[in-house]
């Protein structure tokens, strides 16, 4: 039996899963609106419906990434030496010869895609709230429309590129997704300072 | 964007100078549309109702406006939804076939298909777009329903002057020049628009937009935004592809023998 440890609480594990799950759908619907998918407004029944859809997995993506926070924001915000050598090696993704600097829990590359997320996310959760509860104000509505398809395109070129990262790229990290175990052999490669600060190197 | 419907495409052509004010156009259209009234208070001016309406198509707008030889002169514009070539509001509207072109050029709805997301009146230059009590957008569709049994609109029909004339767009705004009309206001404003006015004044006198266009903002939306978020994500999956065959996932083994 392989020794594993815990990389993700339950709570994270629940999170991430309503987080992730309310973005592809609202990307999905997105997707419909902007090009109207007649195909994509059909599964919801139409686009009345859709839109209501869309409103209300607007809110479980806002209370969702807002209890995201406290799980990784005073982690992401803290950098050091070897994030930035990481940076230099492009975080051994372009080449697997180069040296990867000792890692803490997550990378800097991590760390910065969830500050992007909260930025534009919380930019597309205040414009979609604009869009939705200040219909009659032409500037709120016009400004909130140009932030909401800005972090749209973002999101969506950023969200996928996790996706790949926590899949194909690096066979084995979709579990963590999942149950939140990883095995202590692997984390002590991948994340030796996260494991000599927890005293089980 | 002109398409093959422009030929044959219809506008209102509205010559204000020969308006009389007497509000027989916004009956019609009521009548016609079978749009309820508005409980209104007087305000100080014959203008009633005092704005477009979701329950009011079109309006004539009161402006006193005195000059020099004519000391108590009114200018009344008979205001509906202008019919763009190049719509804002169809251009902004997410859901498919909530607003839409009919074969005479006009910009129709369809009740049913609107999601009352109310950003065409964001996106229109003229302020057109109103809502109903149902909270979907209503406005002037050239009473589609009329033309298309060859009829003319609701409100062309009662107009007692000529102020309002329903035709073939070139033809009409040749008439007009002929006329000796100076300025063909909607000629080639955003692809030129169906409902064009006659004036011998300032348009702006009456109250109109000088230079009308489609917010900046929609427009750049439309552009670059809209085609880069499907560019953006295809261009991922496809360096997610390349990235995988080229230079493959993460391999724990090899590392562990090279440290």
């Amino acid at each position: 039996m392989v020794e594993m440890i815990r990389k993700s609480s339950t709570d994270e594990i629940v999170n991430h899963l309503i987080l992730a799950g309310s973005c592809i759908l609202l990307m999905l619907t997105g997707f419909g609106f902007l090009f109207h998918v007649d195909a994509i407004g059909s599964v919801f029944g139409g686009f009345n419906t859709m839109k209501t859809v869309h409103n209300w997995l607007g809110i479980a993506f806002a209370l969702s990434l807002l209890y995201s926070l406290h799980h990784y924001l005073i982690e992401s915000l803290e950098y050091d030496a070897d994030d930035l050598q990481w940076f230099k090696v492009a975080g051994g993704y372009l080449s697997h010869k180069v040296k990867v600097p000792p890692m803490g829990k997550y990378n800097p590359g991590q760390k910065l895609y969830y500050l992007a997320v909260v930025a534009f996310g919380f930019a597309i959760i205040i414009s979609g709230i604009g869009l939705w509860f200040f219909q009659d104000n032409r500037t709120v509505m016009l400004l909130s429309h140009i932030i909401h398809n800005v972090s749209f395109v973002v999101l969506v070129i950023a969200v996928p590129v996790h996706m790949y990262l926590g899949t194909l790229a690096n066979p084995g990290t979709l579990q963590i997704m999942v149950n939140g175990m990883m095995p202590l052999k692997d984390a002590r490669k991948k994340h030796p300072k996260w494991i000599k600060a927890i005293g089980k190197m | 964007m002109t398409n093959d419907t422009t030929k044959k495409r219809k506008a209102i052509l509205v010559t204000p100078e020969n308006c009389i004010g007497c509000r027989a156009c916004q009956v019609a259209c009521k009548s016609w549309n079978q749009l309820d009234p508005i409980k209104t208070k007087n305000n100080g001016t014959y203008q009633n109702p005092p704005d477009l309406a979701g329950t009011a198509f079109n309006i004539i707008q009161f402006s006193e406006v005195p000059s020099q030889i004519d000391p108590v002169r009114w200018l009344f514009l008979s205001r509906r939804c202008m019919h763009c070539d190049d719509a804002g509001c169809m251009t902004i509207c997410p859901s498919p076939g909530a607003l839409f072109r009919t074969p005479e050029g006009a910009v129709a709805f369809d009740h049913k298909k609107c999601i009352g997301c109310k950003l065409c009146s964001s996106a229109c230059p003229f302020d057109v777009p109103r809502y109903g009590a149902d909270g979907k957008m209503s406005k002037c569709n050239l009473c589609a329903d009329r033309i298309a049994a060859d009829m003319t609109p609701s409100c062309v029909k009662t107009c007692p002057t000529g102020a309002l004339k329903f035709g073939d767009r070139d033809e009409l705004i040749s008439a007009a020049q002929k006329e000796g009309f100076k300025t063909i206001y909607g000629e080639k404003d955003l692809g030129g628009l169906g409902t064009i006015y006659a004036f011998k004044d300032e348009p702006k006198l009456y109250g109109m937009l000088e230079n009308p266009t489609i917010p900046t903002s929609v427009v750049f939306w439309h552009t670059y935004l809209k085609p880069l978020s499907l560019i953006g994500l295809g261009g991922v999956v496809a360096a997610a592809a390349i990235h995988y065959l080229a230079i493959g996932p993460h391999k724990e083994e090899e590392k562990e023998e090279e440290v």
